[in-house]
């Protein structure tokens, strides 16, 4: 057995672990690390500015694809901080990190038809779209962006086998931001949770183009833009 | 429906917390998957006038 490998036992299957005893080895997984709390951090901006700013701010209520996509996001996201779970608990084998990174694909692939569907819906010549458009593409485009990123990503770190793999910081203040990252995406989870039941009230599916939040009856007024 | 989807992602994240096998975090991963999936298909109501 090799100097950077221990073995541990997962029920009655052996697998082998790299311990990143060595300067590179610990470098590249803690860059690993950061890699996957920059994903959630990523996509945490990202519904968060979709439910703060566009549904709050600017009053465009999110139509049943939008929804679809932000969980989709979130489906993707699961992935990274299944990695970054098992990291911090010093408990990351390769067949975890794998798996985060199947949830991450499999997630996005999901997240990445609605977003395809939803573009092909607004794509003849003339229409104006779903919302408003940022940097001259709509969200359901971004979105999709963000899903093959995520899927390069992945795509990226499987190349390298283990290389990457995850490994928790040992400082309090590294270990801090990290669950407070992984503490804020719950919150995310939960405050979409709220919005989409104030918009769907307690009908079982949301209008194709929805006007108003079901719940208490109000009709927001879309901010000039 | 969405708000109970938005409850099994929050409820399949809380399982990668706090349950340590990794039966249980793809189980949840899973059921939201196919939750998703059969809400996907319900939206989707028409072909589209499209030829590729």
């Amino acid at each position: 057995m090799s100097e950077t490998q221990i073995r541990i036992f997962v029920g009655d299957t052996r697998v082998i672990v790299p311990t990143p005893t060595g300067r590179r080895d610990l470098l590249l997984g803690k860059l690993g690390f950061w890699a996957q709390i920059a994903f959630l951090l990523a996509y945490i901006g990202v519904l968060s500015t979709a439910m703060f700013y566009f549904q709050f701010a600017l009053g465009e209520l999110p139509c049943p694809l939008c929804i679809l996509q932000r969980m989709g996001m979130m489906l993707s996201s699961l992935g990274p901080l299944y990695i970054v779970i098992h990291s911090l608990r010093g408990t990351l084998a390769p067949a975890d990190f794998m798996t985060g990174l199947g949830f991450a694909i499999v997630g996005a692939l999901l997240g990445a038809a609605m977003s395809i569907r939803q573009i092909l819906l607004h794509i003849m010549p003339g229409d104006p779209g779903y919302g408003t458009a940022v940097l001259g593409l709509h969200l359901y485009t971004w979105a999709l962006v963000s899903f093959v990123v995520v899927l390069a990503f992945a795509g990226v770190l499987l190349m390298f086998g283990t290389e990457f793999l995850a490994v928790g910081p040992t400082s309090p203040v590294a270990r801090y931001i990290a669950w407070a990252v992984v503490w804020i995406f719950i919150a995310t989870i939960v405050a979409n949770l709220i919005a989409v039941f104030f918009l769907e009230g307690f009908n079982w599916f949301l209008p194709d183009n929805p006007t108003s939040y079901e719940l208490i009856g109000w009709t927001p007024t879309p901010a000039a833009n | 429906m969405d708000t109970l989807l938005f409850g099994a992602l929050l409820a399949a994240a809380l399982f990668i917390i706090f349950a340590r096998k990794r039966w249980i975090a793809a189980t949840g991963f899973v059921v939201c998957f196919v939750a998703i999936a059969l809400l996907f298909a319900h939206h989707v109501t028409s072909t589209l006038e499209l030829s590729f």
